[in-house]
């Protein structure tokens, strides 16, 4: 019996094996606890990769989102539509990364009491959007598909970057049975991730490296016949347009004038400074990425170059960096970095404060103020000053043609160069044809709701 | 009426608002409670001394005597043997001399070379009588057995069992965090549940008191493995009332059949020879389980281990569990005989190579580690472990080539992270989960981990954990290892290396698959969906683990302490 009894020794391996290795497990929880918590998946805090916990606002506190209750959406409809995308539904088909990469923050986790929260103290994100102007920009495309976005350009607040289509996420139709093309692409969000050809929107970078590279250029002169014949083939108009200088060339889009701009500036120029000016590079905000634009000249010459200095050609700009551009433009030539939470609160405390970081120069003070007033000529000349009352607009249209019988996409971009309303803009409307005539009148009522927000403010 | 319909209304109303107020207190009065009632039951299994006992005298014929202080007691030229007779003539292992219920005495000889002999004969087993004259290796010498009334002083400085007031305030915490367990789900959980919620903690409720007041009839006082078992049954029905609270009945009426099994394998312990009867049903048992399965079971998962039984799924080798125990256990008479290890190896070989055509790994792992441990106890050989280790070694190599699903689970293991939407999907969300809740949970049904697969089973460590809190789940986990300890404790005092070895055996498989289970779950180590004793969802699993504590309770010789112990006369 003895040496029985001696050996039950052996059950200690056993219970050293179960006890030692729970013990490394909460080592292992003391120490990266937190980081499981907020990793990749994690139910609690992600739904999918999207926001899994806390309530959304937006500038004026309007609730957007709470995600207690199966997502609870705004009370109003055209709100819950329009900021939907920034969101993410609740079937995890619309990834809204930017308020998903403050879950973690916003769960307020401690190794002591997990998640365990009494009392809804949950975390509060911030936006820098307005749901008025969100609305109203949906209600000015009108179901056409597009995006309108706008930022303020000495801060980085985004105000408005509306995309559509878009639906109901509390009435969320039959995507898959629909035939009638409406809501082809619905689950992407066109401001961040779509890419356009730029059209005539694409002269104000051809114009800007024209003003940086080519020293003479303001006392040039160009002449349009409605045609320009360049190498091989030709660089066509719609209309002659006489004689025209730099500016005018700009303000009545003439593509005449910009093969002739282009052939001045070359290609080695135009590739340097559109890389400069970032116009293909993506742009990053609260942890998502745009999708960038294309610009390859490698196997153009005459005609297919001077295309590309005129939005046409391969070119492609997302709406977001182009919306910066022009918002760069507007600051004198120095950016801010874009953002879309403001802040992240849990009760008093103030998890997260966005600060609108200044970017790198990209051109100089003179270019950005000679574009400045270039694209102010535009307005008050071409598109008509009277759209925008109280506001000082500069822009540019652009019609971008696509080819297979397709309408063209209507584009129109820029900024408002009063003080107390520091706005850049984009909008395109997906086959909406002419640009400004399309553009403007849903530009114009946004810019207005853009003023009384911050009129408000 | 009306007012009542109004302060109902009101009621109904405001549920939410007292299920939160609720939770925040609960939560840490149940981890609190659990840690009482684990103290209270751990304390007195911990703490029992082994009192010297000496059952006979051994005569010289020079008139020295020896003390015969143990039931099953083995007469040798070895120094580890119990009556040591240091002379050449006698074998290092040469008889044992074995105690009955009944106060009889037997010799056996150990294929000694020299033969025992008793009265002029040589024997190779023998009832002693008084004045019986025993011979070994040319010493010769006389069995003196104590006295009746010797028997009687010397049982009342046994270590006693604890009271039963004890048992009851140990019980009645238990009650009460039943209680506030069942009340958490009534205020948080889904209205149509409640029949669930009522009948799972109420049958628990049922069982463990009913189990007390028969105890008490039967005057057995000592309840604090019994409360252990419970305690984690609680839990497990805490998990199943979250995860599947559908298949609450099926579990209810395994606990019901489980604690019948735990009273069937008691009784069927409490006299020794009976036991021996019961081995040898017990190992055909076991291997006709595993045919069984083998010839009509269901593969699922990659593993060929449940039995379809109009529309209930067994899984036999939970049961062959128990009868591998059975098969096992062994007197020291039976141990002394190299033949009977020989045999039992075979048995072993057999049923694993049964398990190796299920393809379940786990359960293999099970098995082997019993194996070890009553290899171990009864040969006490090193080598024959370390042996029968590197056998496993290969074996392990050879099934991993062969098996690609076991192959998945040890690529894995360690990096979970790698792959936390594929094949890391299920510990990931354990882990996250596990952390999520903290150390006090984030409240009963307010889970994410009961929508992951085998929340109730495999990962149900981490489903506990996220909704009660680690504490409470580290409590569980803590409750199997204070039955591992009290079964080396026990060893100490067991009257017959059968039930040493049979409680041990029973105390290591619990051990081991709640190491496998939880630690499988945390990435400590390989995951291998292996049940948690009394806690996963499983009506076999259930009845298995109740089978086992059986022989952790035989072993249990304090006064009163146990049913499975006859009362001294």
């Amino acid at each position: 019996m003895n040496r029985v009894t001696k050996r039950s020794w052996l059950m200690c391996l056993f219970i050293f094996l179960l006890l030692g290795g729970m013990g490394f497990f909460v080592m292992e929880y003391t120490v990266k606890a937190d980081a499981w918590v907020v990793a990749p998946g994690s139910p609690h805090v992600f739904k999918g990769s999207n926001l899994g916990n806390g309530v959304v606002v937006d500038r004026d506190d309007v609730v957007l989102l709470d995600v207690e209750n199966n997502r609870s959406y705004s009370d109003n409809a055209e709100t819950r539509a329009s900021t939907m995308h920034w969101l993410g539904d609740r079937q995890g088909r619309i990834q809204a990364g930017a308020v998903g990469s403050y879950a973690a923050l916003m769960s307020g986790y401690d190794k002591v009491n997990g998640l365990y929260d009494f009392a809804g103290g949950s975390g509060v994100a911030r936006l820098s959007l307005s749901a008025r102007v969100q609305n109203a920009a949906l209600r000015a495309l009108n179901g056409r598909k597009g995006t309108v976005g706008i930022y303020n350009y000495k801060t980085g607040e985004i105000l408005c970057a509306v995309t559509s289509p878009t639906y109901d996420p509390d009435h969320v139709p039959d995507v898959e049975a629909d035939t009638s093309g409406k809501y082809d692409g619905v689950y992407l969000n066109r401001f961040l991730q779509s890419s356009y050809v730029p059209g005539s929107i694409f002269k104000v970078v051809t114009t800007a490296a024209a003003l940086e590279c080519v020293p003479d250029i303001e006392s040039r002169t160009f002449t349009c016949d409605g045609a320009y014949e360049y190498g091989t083939e030709a660089v066509t108009c719609e209309t002659a347009h006489g004689t025209l200088d730099l500016k005018g060339a700009l303000a009545h889009s003439c593509n005449c004038s910009f093969a002739q701009i282009a052939k001045l500036v070359g290609k080695k120029n135009m590739e340097k400074y559109v890389q400069k000016f970032g116009i293909t590079e993506s742009v990053s905000f609260d942890g998502v990425t745009s999708a960038s634009g294309h610009y390859d000249i490698s196997d153009t010459g005459g005609a297919s170059f001077a295309w590309s200095c005129i939005g046409q050609h391969s070119d492609l700009i997302n709406p977001a960096r182009f919306m910066t551009f022009m918002g760069t433009i507007a600051n004198g030539g120095r950016g801010v970095e874009l953002f879309l939470v403001s802040s992240v609160t849990r009760g008093e405390e103030v998890l997260y404060e966005a600060k609108g970081r200044q970017t790198d120069r990209i051109m100089s003070k003179t270019t950005a103020e000679k574009l400045q007033s270039y694209l102010r000529n535009n307005v008050q000349t071409i598109y008509g000053d009277g759209h925008f009352p109280g506001l000082s607009v500069c822009a540019k249209s652009g019609t971008s043609q696509l080819g297979g019988g397709q309408k063209s996409n209507a584009m129109f971009s820029g900024f408002v160069l009063d003080e107390a309303y520091p706005l850049a803009f984009i909008v395109v409307v997906e086959n909406g044809g002419y640009g400004s005539a399309t553009c403007v009148p849903v530009l114009s009522p946004v810019l207005q709701e853009c003023k009384a927000v911050l009129d408000a403010e | 009426m009306t007012d009542l319909q109004t302060i109902l209304d009101i009621v109904a109303q405001s549920r939410a608002l007292y299920a939160d107020v609720f939770t925040a207190a609960a939560r840490y009065l149940v981890p609190a409670l659990a840690a009482l009632l684990l103290l209270h039951c751990a304390r007195p299994l911990l703490s029992f001394r082994r009192e010297p006992e000496i059952w006979a005298w051994l005569k010289f014929t020079d008139g020295s005597q020896v003390a015969v202080t143990h039931w099953e007691n083995v007469i040798g030229r070895s120094k580890s043997s119990d009556i040591t007779v240091a002379l050449s003539t006698v074998s290092r292992n040469h008889a044992v001399l074995t105690r009955y219920d009944d106060g009889s005495w037997t010799i056996t000889d150990a294929s000694s070379k020299t033969g025992t002999w008793v009265n002029g004969e040589r024997v190779s087993i023998c009832a002693l009588h008084s004045g019986d004259v025993i011979s070994i290796g040319g010493v010769d010498m006389e069995l003196t057995p104590i006295t009746k009334r010797q028997e009687q002083l010397q049982s009342q400085l046994r270590t006693k069992g604890s009271s039963g007031w004890s048992s009851l305030l140990g019980l009645m915490l238990l009650t009460l965090m039943q209680a506030l367990m069942l009340t958490g789900f009534l205020l948080s959980g889904e209205p149509e549940e409640y029949p669930a919620y009522l009948l799972g903690f109420g049958v628990v409720f049922l069982c463990q008191w009913a189990l007390f007041l028969f105890y008490t009839v039967i005057r057995r006082s000592s309840f604090e493995v019994e409360t252990i078992a419970f305690f984690l049954c609680t839990l497990g029905i805490a998990a199943l009332a979250t995860v599947k609270p559908g298949e609450m009945l099926k579990q209810s009426a395994a606990m019901i059949m489980g604690v019948g099994m735990f009273l069937l394998i008691g009784w069927s312990l409490r006299d020794l020879e009976r036991a021996k009867r019961f081995r040898y049903l017990a190992v055909l048992a076991g291997v006709g389980f595993l045919v069984v399965t083998l010839l009509f079971g269901k593969e699922y998962y990659g593993a060929k281990n449940w039995l379809v039984i109009g529309g209930l799924s067994l899984q036999p080798s939970e049961l062959s569990k128990v009868c591998f125990v059975y098969a096992g256990a062994s007197t020291m008479d039976r141990i002394m005989n190299k033949r009977n290890l020989i045999l039992f190896i075979a048995y072993s070989i057999v049923i694993c190579g049964l398990l190796a055509l299920m393809n379940d790994f786990g359960t293999a792992m099970i098995f082997f580690c019993a194996f070890l441990i009553i290899a171990y106890l009864r040969s006490g050989s090193v080598g024959t472990i370390g042996l029968a280790c590197t056998a496993l070694g290969f074996a392990g190599v050879l099934a991993l080539r062969i098996a690609p699903h076991a192959l998945n689970r040890f690529a894995t293991w360690r990096h979970v992270w790698d792959n936390p939407f594929t094949s890391g999907y299920q510990q990931t969300q354990a882990i996250m989960c596990i952390a999520s809740g903290g150390l006090f949970g984030l409240g009963p049904g307010k889970g994410f981990l009961q929508k992951v697969f085998a929340a109730d089973s495999d990962i149900v460590f981490a489903t506990i954990s996220e909704e009660w809190g680690l504490i409470l789940a580290l409590m569980a986990v803590l409750a199997v290892a204070a039955l591992g300890f009290f079964a080396i404790r026990t060893s100490r005092v067991s009257r017959s290396s059968f039930y040493c070895i049979g409680g041990c055996t029973a105390a290591g498989i619990l051990l081991i698959q709640a190491s496998l289970n939880c630690l499988g779950t945390v990435d400590v180590l390989p995951f291998t969906g292996v049940t948690f004793p009394f806690i996963s969802n499983g009506g076999t699993s259930m009845i298995g683990a109740w089978g086992l504590l059986a022989f952790v309770k035989a072993a249990d010789t304090r006064q009163n302490a146990s049913f499975a112990v006859r009362f001294s006369k």
